[in-house]
């Protein structure tokens, strides 16, 4: 909980209204973004991303399950998040799960897409093994770690960099199978799969102050916020999803203005994160 | 199945008596008031620890000296098969019953009466010891938020496999089904503050397998202290002094 | 420096994981050669300042050429960890050898763990298999070593491996083939020693059948792994061990626990290659041939027929036959009701070395000295065995042993490769080599390390001993004992005293072995391995070395000796009033004999001390005895026979039948008594990890022998349980005073041996021990010769609070493998005797043809089995000559078990005396055998 002087609030408020936040960054700035991948190594891919003070790791898992019945030829993705009270005593018991279950379907809504599988920013259908039969089960789990606000849109970030540190072991299927059995699978450890993540979006959450929305809102901005909207943007530009939080209404017309906002500084975050995460990549290869 | 070979090596490489490799980061949580990450070669857990502050809930307040809490989580991926657990199934109770236990020896609660220190420990990768490995970094969480301590409380664990004591069990000697000692100490003051052991070990094996945990423990100690010193030096140099 | 490892794998619910392992890797890890002058740590160093030469072996080379590496012309070699690992996981025999070579003194053989040492650790590089990674991590530890240890010596990297030898001789390490290097050594005779290549397969092949063309496929191929698996896990294919007959090599089991039954195998096509002890892959038959194959017949294949054997002790050594319960010999096509089955794939090989002798055969004509040969093994379960020789001319007379190295589809035989000689054929000392080799038993005498632990001689007992508080003084007690003539190594005594109550003290007196043998000294070590003495006819192997057997533990008369003693209080009806266990000292009054403890109980004129306990004892016995047959306990009879051996050439000079006195009885009845009253204590005390003795209650199949001989003669048998078996066996008395014995004798064939187990695998149900209808039981009495006696020792010290447990005891797994190493120990030392007995009555009627009486039990198409009770053996008597199969002269009877000639002027009928002719016959040179026909 931040608990905040009107004194402080003031000077919050006041730093955004003239474009000078109390960190001394402008409104659209971010906080320094650093990325490090393969932090977990028994996961099949991993990330973690610090943003300021926030920190979050991202883990992707691979199980090998059965397709849903509507959708024979598509993989399924679970993602979860957890709050570790060690970023917030706050989060201590029970006290993370709303916050997670928030940020679970906002992620989920934001990256993979429709029910249907549609939009998703990986193609399900590569998590296919063998059609109506297997298919990679993928579960994403993000873990807060130290939480200074904008924990969504580091999330989202942290789950691209995962993805595109996933491997995934080819699988042979053994022939003969016939009918309704499951078949033999056989996996092969020196050929692996990767995702094209080009794909996923990243989430911009832009964090209405006042009169003025900013980005990479730290969690005493936050706590002066009457609503936030996260956007999720491909690197085309497509909106990938949508959401609102805060219970302030806001005009429709500031909403386009505020995805038509997200989207310009879209493109500069997926051009940073790419870096980032291939900097990364090749920091691990060195290791 | 064979845990030390001919050659007196374990499955990793390590000789009987060695310990995994040590790292230690202080600082790792920024809004905590300290935290720290332990390593103990796979085994990684991070702590945080908040206060003295205010006591949250005033029923639990203890006149004359500081109230001590404690909350063990595993991360969902920090096994090798991911588990989705919930929160406070009995193995984490007990593990943050025990940490407490441990942690609240050797705080000088004494000197925080009406207040409230939280210690949260949360493990991101398990590959056996993890006990041990929490109560490490909330010793050093707890040292680098200041808090007032009788000494260093350090904790390692040894097992006996295939006739012979071995320091520092990993997750597949964990799993062997061997007994399994986890010791925690007071290193300067020489005294043993937790002593778990699971699976049967005759007397005297035990006498030799709990001293190689003692001696874990010191070792652990020394480089706790270093890691310590070090940060405290950094501290030092970027104030200037 | 610290390195993680991480590898995907299959669990067995179907899911994928992924590992991630540590690898910790060293500087500390020396090279192990005695002359480097960087290493510091020489302990482990072997390789010596002399060799010029320094070899590593690839994988292949260790899996293939154990048999050449055995032969101390190959010296200071080095093995890398990531070998030793690849020859575990392939094949743990050559493993256990592998590790043997490294572990002696006499050898120049040292492990380098090149998988932690920081400069010979190879990571995985993408798209590389692990076996290319294994290979190169092969190789740079070869180069590592020239590197280290300078010019001055040849590091050689021995591959068989194309691949592997080509990119070390690119990457500057010097390799050769393991032929090229032993052809470099100069012996001619090592090069018997090397497994043939598959190439040279085909050239062996076109030397047999000159026309290449003809090469045909002999068996069907087997299937991938893969398919296997996936075979298995839908049902089609079944997994089992596959057991050959030991009378029929053309007939196997398969046990399956997928269907729940045996499948019977059939032919050497269906067999399909493999061999006794493998685990195989097998896919059943339709059911329209589910055929009985020449299950009825005496075997007449090639040149394989029954020999002539003792009779078997119990069903463990029977022979098999599969008579069809239903099946009626009108049909003209028997369909059986066993599922029969043909091999598709093998699992896991077990292959190993056999003893043998070559078929003779004339010496092959300018060929350069190399002969092709066909390998006989003494175990007719395995087939003739193809091997490559120079030196054929000095084999043909000998038995050697021969290692089997491939059996591809093309070939009849499986082609092995020369291992060693034992020595001449027929020889007595070969012979019983033979004897040993094939029963895995160690001869060698015991090692300094092992004699180190015995006590200084002579030994007597010290005043420590007596004041020793748990040790009770009993030497004013009238001890003796009772045992065959000429016993040395006497375990057991007895005492009996009247007590004022007019109840009786009797106690048993047993060796205090453990008092000498520690837990993990060598010595111990020794007999765990050994397990049991073993009997031959003409010599004892012991467990433990002589000093202790036949002096420092051997109860002798008139010495001071330490015991571990059961002393119950008994009523005058031989009810146990209290028992009492304790270490003790006693001095022995009297050795007898069996005939000599009975002739004084027979001799009324005789009222000496010693005579009026043994009185007394006899009549308890004979109350226990009385109970313990009410109880249901089974009175079987054994068909043992004696050997009388000449002292100085040790041949056989007579031969009969054990006869067993009351005195036997008497000693019998209360060792089983201290038997079953310790492992009452025992387990009441240690009800996980007691070392118990059971004997399986015989199912319905395994007696259906008997019932249907017994039915046969008129008998009827109830085998409902082990009383009722009990009572009938004794209402079966003919107007054949033989009859009941033989009877006997047929009931104790059917039942299994009993076994050793550990209590905490089973439930106190199958704790039962059949035979003798006790609940519990386990073996106490005789620990100088039997290991599984001293484990039970240290139980029931620890039991009464004398002595600590010994850590094994809680780890379970590893009892329960002393266990299974305890039964394999003395199912063996079992069949060596039995073979020395085999030997030896070859050895008396080589130049004793002799006429006896035999009776027949068991019935052939063209003949039948005698059992010639006299010299316990049994044999086939052919009624038609060989090849001649039956010719329909001859016709059987099932229901009545009597053969007929078809003219109705002759028959026989089971159980029925017939008169025989024993003589030992020499058919083809060197390959005596002893014939019975009849007269």
């Amino acid at each position: 909980m931040v608990g905040l002087s009107l004194g402080e609030k003031h000077f919050i408020q006041g730093g955004i209204d003239q474009n000078l936040r109390s960190d001394g960054r402008k409104r659209d700035a971010y906080r320094p973004i650093s990325i490090e991948t393969g932090v977990i190594p028994q996961a099949n891919g991993s990330a973690r991303i610090r943003i300021g003070a926030t920190e979050v790791i991202a883990s992707v898992k691979a199980e090998l399950g059965r397709p849903n019945a509507l959708q024979p030829d598509k993989g399924k993705v679970a993602i979860f998040v957890d709050c570790s009270p060690v970023a917030e005593p706050m989060f201590e018991g029970r006290g993370g799960e709303e916050l997670s279950t928030e940020l679970s379907v906002a992620l989920q809504r934001c990256l993979m897409g429709g029910k249907s599988g549609a939009g998703a920013g990986i193609d399900l259908s590569s998590l296919i093994v063998a059609e109506g039969k297997i298919c990679w089960d993928l579960y994403i789990d993000g873990l807060v770690i130290s939480s200074d606000g904008n924990l969504l849109d580091a999330l989202g970030a942290a789950i691209k960099a995962a993805l595109s540190n996933t491997g995934i072991p080819r699988v042979q299927v053994a022939a003969g199978a016939s009918g309704d059995e499951q078949p033999e699978v056989d996996i092969s450890d020196e050929e692996f799969l990767q995702f094209d993540t080009s794909g996923v979006p990243v989430i911009v959450t832009l964090t209405k102050v006042g009169r003025h929305y900013i980005v990479d809102a730290t969690s005493e901005e936050e706590s002066q916020m009457s609503s936030a909207v996260s956007v999720s943007i491909s690197r085309k530009g497509h909106i990938c999803g949508l959401s609102k939080r805060g219970s302030a209404g806001l005009d429709p017309s500031v909403i386009s203005d505020m995805i038509s906002v997200a989207r310009h500084i879209s493109e500069q975050l997926i051009n940073k994160l790419d870096s980032e995460i291939s900097a990364a990549e090749a920091d691990e290869d060195e290791m | 199945m064979e845990f030390v070979n001919p050659e007196g090596l374990r499955l990793d490489g390590r000789r009987p008596m060695e310990m995994r490799q040590l790292r230690a980061q202080i600082g790792a949580v920024a809004k905590a008031d300290g935290s720290a990450v332990f390593e103990m070669g796979n085994t990684k857990v991070i702590a945080a620890v908040y206060g003295p502050r205010e006591v949250q809930n005033r029923s639990q307040q203890i006149n004359d000296q500081a109230l001590v809490r404690c909350e063990y989580s595993m991360a969902n991926f920090s096994t090798g098969d991911r588990r989705r657990k919930p929160k406070g199934d009995r193995r984490s109770t007990e593990i943050s019953l025990v940490i407490r236990q441990t942690m609240e020896e050797c705080i000088l609660t004494n000197l925080m009466p009406r207040s409230q220190i939280d210690i949260y420990v949360q493990v991101l990768q398990a590959d056996g010891g993890t006990r041990s490995a929490c109560i490490n970094a909330a010793t050093l969480a707890l040292a680098d938020a200041g808090i007032p301590m009788r000494d260093l409380v350090t904790s390692c664990s040894a097992g006996f496999l295939n006739s012979t004591p071995l320091l520092d069990l990993n997750y597949v000697e964990d799993s062997a089904g061997g007994p399994d000692v986890t010791v925690g100490i007071l290193p300067k003051v020489d005294k043993v503050t937790l002593l778990q052991m699971d699976a049967k070990l005759p007397i005297d094996t035990f006498e030799n397998v709990m001293q190689l945990a003692v001696e874990g423990c010191k070792a652990i100690a020394n480089y706790i202290r270093e890691v310590l010193l070090e940060n405290t030096k950094q501290l030092e140099y970027r104030r200037g002094l | 420096m610290l390195h993680s490892k991480t590898f995907n794998k299959k669990t067995r619910g179907g899911r994928i994981q992924k590992l991630v392992r540590e690898v910790y890797l060293r500087d500390d890890i020396y090279c192990g050669a005695l002359f480097c002058k960087s290493c510091e740590d020489k302990s482990k160093a072997r390789l010596t300042a002399t060799a010029s030469t320094i070899l590593i072996l690839d994988t292949n080379v260790v899996l293939n050429q154990i048999d050449l590496l055995e032969n101390p012309a190959v010296e200071d070699v080095v093995l890398l960890s990531v070998v030793l690992q690849e020859v575990k996981n392939k094949n743990s025999a050559v493993y256990g050898r592998i590790r043997n070579l490294i572990d002696s003194p006499a050898r120049r053989f040292v492990v380098f763990s090149n998988e932690f040492h920081r400069d010979t650790y190879v990571q995985t590089m993408a798209g590389e298999s692990p076996n290319d990674r294994n290979d190169r991590a092969i190789r740079v530890a070869a180069r590592w070593y020239q590197s280290h240890l300078g010019e001055a010596v040849k590091v050689l990297l021995i591959t068989n491996d194309r691949e592997n030898k080509r990119k070390a001789t690119e990457e500057g390490v010097s390799a050769e083939t393991i032929e090229s290097y032993v052809k470099s050594l100069g012996q001619p005779a090592l090069l018997d020693l090397l497994v043939q290549p598959a190439s040279e397969d085909v050239i062996m092949e076109e030397v047999e059948d000159m026309r290449p063309s003809k090469r045909k496929v002999v068996y069907p191929e087997h299937k991938p792994m893969s398919e296997i698996t996936s075979g298995l896990t839908k049902g089609i294919y079944h997994q089992g061990k596959l057991r050959v007959n030991r009378y029929n090599p053309f007939e196997a089991y398969v046990g399956s626990e997928s269907i729940g039954d045996e499948i019977v195998i059939y032919g050497r096509g269906n067999m399909n290659r493999a061999f006794d002890g493998d685990v195989v892959a097998v896919e059943l038959l339709p059911q329209d041939q589910w055929h009985e194959e020449k299950s009825l017949s005496i075997v007449d294949e090639e040149d394989e027929e029954e020999d002539v054997h003792l009779v078997p002790g119990s069903s463990d050594d029977a022979p098999r036959t599969s008579i069809p319960v239903s099946s009626s010999t009108f049909d003209t096509n028997p369909v059986s009701s066993r599922p029969s089955g043909r091999v598709v794939g093998i699992i896991k090989r077990n292959w190993h070395s056999y003893c043998g002798s070559l078929e003779p055969m004339p010496m092959p004509a300018g060929s350069g000295g190399l002969a092709y040969a066909l390998f006989v093994s003494k175990d007719r379960r395995i087939p003739k065995i193809r091997i490559q020789t120079r030196q054929l001319d000095n084999l043909l007379d000998k038995r050697i042993i021969v290692a089997v190295d491939s059996w591809d589809r093309q070939s009849r035989h499986p082609s092995g490769h020369y291992v060693r000689s034992i020595g001449q054929i027929g020889d007595r000392d070969t012979e019983t080599e033979l004897v040993l080799i094939e029963n895995d038993i160690d001869a060698r005498p015991f090692s300094a390390q092992v004699l180190a632990c015995l006590p200084p001689l002579p030994w007597s007992v010290s005043s420590k001993d007596l004041n020793e508080s748990n040790r009770v003084d009993l030497r004013h007690l009238c001890v003796f004992s009772v045992d065959p003539p000429g016993c040395k190594d006497i375990d057991d005594a007895l005492h009996c005293t009247m007590l004022p109550t007019g109840n009786f003290e009797v106690g048993v007196h047993i060796a205090d072995v453990t008092n000498f043998v520690h837990p993990g000294t060598p010595l111990d070590d020794e007999a765990t391995q050994r397990g049991t003495s073993v009997y031959l006819v003409e010599r004892r192997i012991d467990m433990l070395p002589k000093p202790l057997t036949e002096d420092i533990c051997s109860l002798r008369a008139d010495v001071e000796r330490l015991a571990f003693s059961v002393i119950w209080e008994m009523t005058p009806e031989a009810e146990i009033i209290s028992t009492k266990y304790t270490k003790s000292v006693i001095k022995s009054r009297a050795a007898l004999s069996y005939v000599e403890a009975q002739a004084r109980m027979d001799d009324s004129r005789l009222v000496d001390p010693v005579t009026k306990d043994l009185r007394n004892m006899n009549a308890l016995a004979k109350i226990m005895r009385q109970r313990r047959i009410q109880r249901g306990a089974l009175t079987l009879a054994s068909a043992e026979v004696k050997f009388q051996i000449d002292t100085e050439t040790h041949d056989p000079l007579d031969i009969g039948m054990y006869q067993i006195r009351e005195a036997n009885q008497m000693v019998e009845e209360f060792m089983l008594a201290a038997n079953v009253s310790v492992a009452e204590k025992i387990l009441k005390e240690f009800p996980e990890c007691s070392l118990l003795r059971r004997h399986p209650t015989p199912t319905k199949e395994m007696l259906g022998p008997l019932l249907r001989t017994a039915a046969a003669v008129g008998l009827n048998l109830d085998v409902t349980s082990s009383k009722a078996l009990a009572d009938s066996l004794d209402c079966a008395v003919g107007d054949d005073p033989y009859f009941n014995k033989l009877i006997r004798i047929m009931a104790t064939r059917c039942m299994t041996q009993a076994v050793y187990f550990c209590s905490g695998e089973l439930s106190p149900p199958e704790f039962l021990h059949y035979g003798l209808a006790a609940p519990l039981y386990t073996h106490f009495t005789s620990p100088i010769r039997r290991y599984a006696d001293v484990i039970v020792h240290r139980l029931l010290a620890a039991s009464i609070g004398i002595y600590k447990l010994p850590t094994i005891f809680r780890d379970r797994p590893q009892l329960t493998s002393i266990a299974d190493n305890l039964n394999y120990r003395h199912r063996n030392a079992q069949m060596a005797s039995r073979g020395s007995v085999e030997l030896h009555t070859l050895i008396y009627f080589r130049n004793r043809p002799t006429d006896t009486e035999a009776r027949i039990v068991k019935m052939r198409s063209n003949g039948f089995i005698v059992f010639v009770p006299k010299f316990g053996i049994e044999g086939p008597v052919y009624l038609t000559m060989r090849g001649d199969k039956g010719g329909g002269e001859w016709f059987v009877d099932e229901q009545q078990q009597k053969i007929r000639k078809m003219d109705g002027s002759v028959s026989y009928s089971i159980l029925q005396a017939v008169k025989i002719h024993l003589e030992v016959l020499e058919p083809k040179p060197n390959r005596p055998k002893l014939q019975l026909t009849l007269l």
